[in-house]
């Protein structure tokens, strides 16, 4: 990170701060005194929100790796992504058998595992919404509009995997790995950037 | 305080340059992956060989996108132990330069100059990950010999190390990045409400 960057960064987010945190009005030797003091002051919401950010990350991510957690939460739910997949597939004709989390027809078979059921992204767009300075509120509508859009998107990439392995086999690793974790984390992402912009944003302050 | 639709449109402008810059970006990590595995097979298995004594971790190219995990000491059928995707632990560097490169407001310098912090720090995080795998392998994926060489503590500990690397941090690596450097600038960006 290089100091330009953060000299120029400093206005903004102090402009996005209280005006009580200006210091224009202290001696300049007291200022001297005091950078630490700014640096940590002026990045306050950048060190909170990923502080947080991580946080949630490792947290979620260790609970959904406890055995109880997986198999009696994630595992049912793997399930219903799988099914939801099967039901999508069949819809487009492709004439699925299900059997357990394995979506089969004569052409291709795939497992919906841990990793294929958008719970990943889910943690990620989880973590980025509750550590961004906003209303609860805000935050609620963000968490159940989110996590259904990842759900919809993790779908149609769960059909379009399945349809490149049935008719295009060699693109598939790729595709499953590369192409389609981009284009999730992508949307995860972007949601959240939409969220913040629209339902988010820092309320100006009111001149009373 | 009311802002102009020229700032107000800074969100808006960025997440299309994310789309302009993706592909890109994406063809560039393309054609520079083999390059890449390459190094960091050979970055990962050196940083291996720094915690073991003997010094019996041997990393191979298996090809193009995968490396294979060796022990001088350890014989098996196959002639390896475990192989690793190369190309999966790298490639969130695609989200990482289009959404740098994609901030508007900021001079092309300085751009390039941040891209290139965040892109080291995630060159040290790819050889830590591969570190983690070739630990995590060992620790749990070699039947007796890890439970011989591994108590359930590291078990556990080179396990859940892997699992947090290889998915949430992985996967949010860019995220965290960009805000880490551009947080101060999307925050008074945003509209109004």
């Amino acid at each position: 990170m290089s100091k330009k960057s953060r000299s120029k960064s400093k206005p903004s987010a102090k402009s996005s701060a209280s005006a009580a945190e200006s210091s224009a009005s202290q001696p300049a030797a007291e200022e001297s005194n005091a950078e630490p003091e700014s640096f940590w002051r002026a990045r306050r919401q950048e060190i909170t929100f990923l502080t947080v950010f991580i946080l949630i990350l490792g947290g979620g991510f260790t609970l959904i790796s406890l055995n109880w957690v997986d198999s009696n939460v994630i595992a049912p739910f793997t399930g219903g992504v799988a099914k939801a997949s099967g039901v999508a597939l069949n819809l487009i004709g492709q004439d699925i058998e299900m059997q357990g989390t394995v979506i089969r027809n004569n052409r291709f078979a795939v497992n919906i595992m841990n990793g294929c059921n958008g719970v990943e992204t889910m943690i990620i767009f989880l973590g980025a919404v509750l550590a961004f300075p906003a209303s609860w509120k805000a935050r609620g509508i963000g968490l159940v509009l989110g996590l259904i859009a990842i759900q919809f998107v993790n779908l149609i990439r769960v059909v379009a995997l399945f349809l490149t392995g049935a008719y295009y086999p060699k693109f598939f690793d790729s595709s499953h790995t590369v192409v389609w974790q981009t284009i999730v984390i992508l949307f995860g992402v972007v949601l959240w950037i939409f969220w913040a912009n629209r339902y988010a944003a820092p309320k100006p302050a009111l001149a009373d | 305080m009311a802002k102009s639709d020229k700032e107000k449109s800074w969100v808006w402008v960025f997440l299309g340059g994310i789309l302009i810059w993706i592909l890109p970006v994406a063809a560039l990590w393309w054609y520079a992956t083999p390059v890449y595995n390459m190094f960091l097979t050979n970055s990962a298995e050196n940083l291996v060989r720094l915690t073991e004594r003997p010094k019996v971790t041997r990393l191979l190219e298996h090809d193009k996108h995968h490396l294979v995990i060796t022990r001088t000491d350890f014989a098996t059928a196959r002639g390896w132990l475990d192989s690793v995707r190369t190309t999966d632990v790298h490639f969130p560097l695609i989200m990482l330069g289009a959404f740098f490169l994609a901030v508007p407001g900021v001079s092309w310098k300085q751009r390039f100059e941040n891209l290139g912090w965040a892109a080291l720090i995630s060159v040290f995080f790819h050889i830590f990950s591969l570190f983690f795998w070739v630990k995590f392998v060992y620790a749990t994926q070699l039947g007796e010999w890890s439970a011989e060489h591994y108590t359930v503590f590291w078990q556990n500990f080179w396990g859940l190390g892997k699992h947090l690397i290889d998915l949430p941090f992985k996967l949010a690596m860019p995220l965290l990045l960009w805000t880490a450097f551009y947080f101060s600038k999307l925050v008074p960006n945003l509209k109004t409400t």
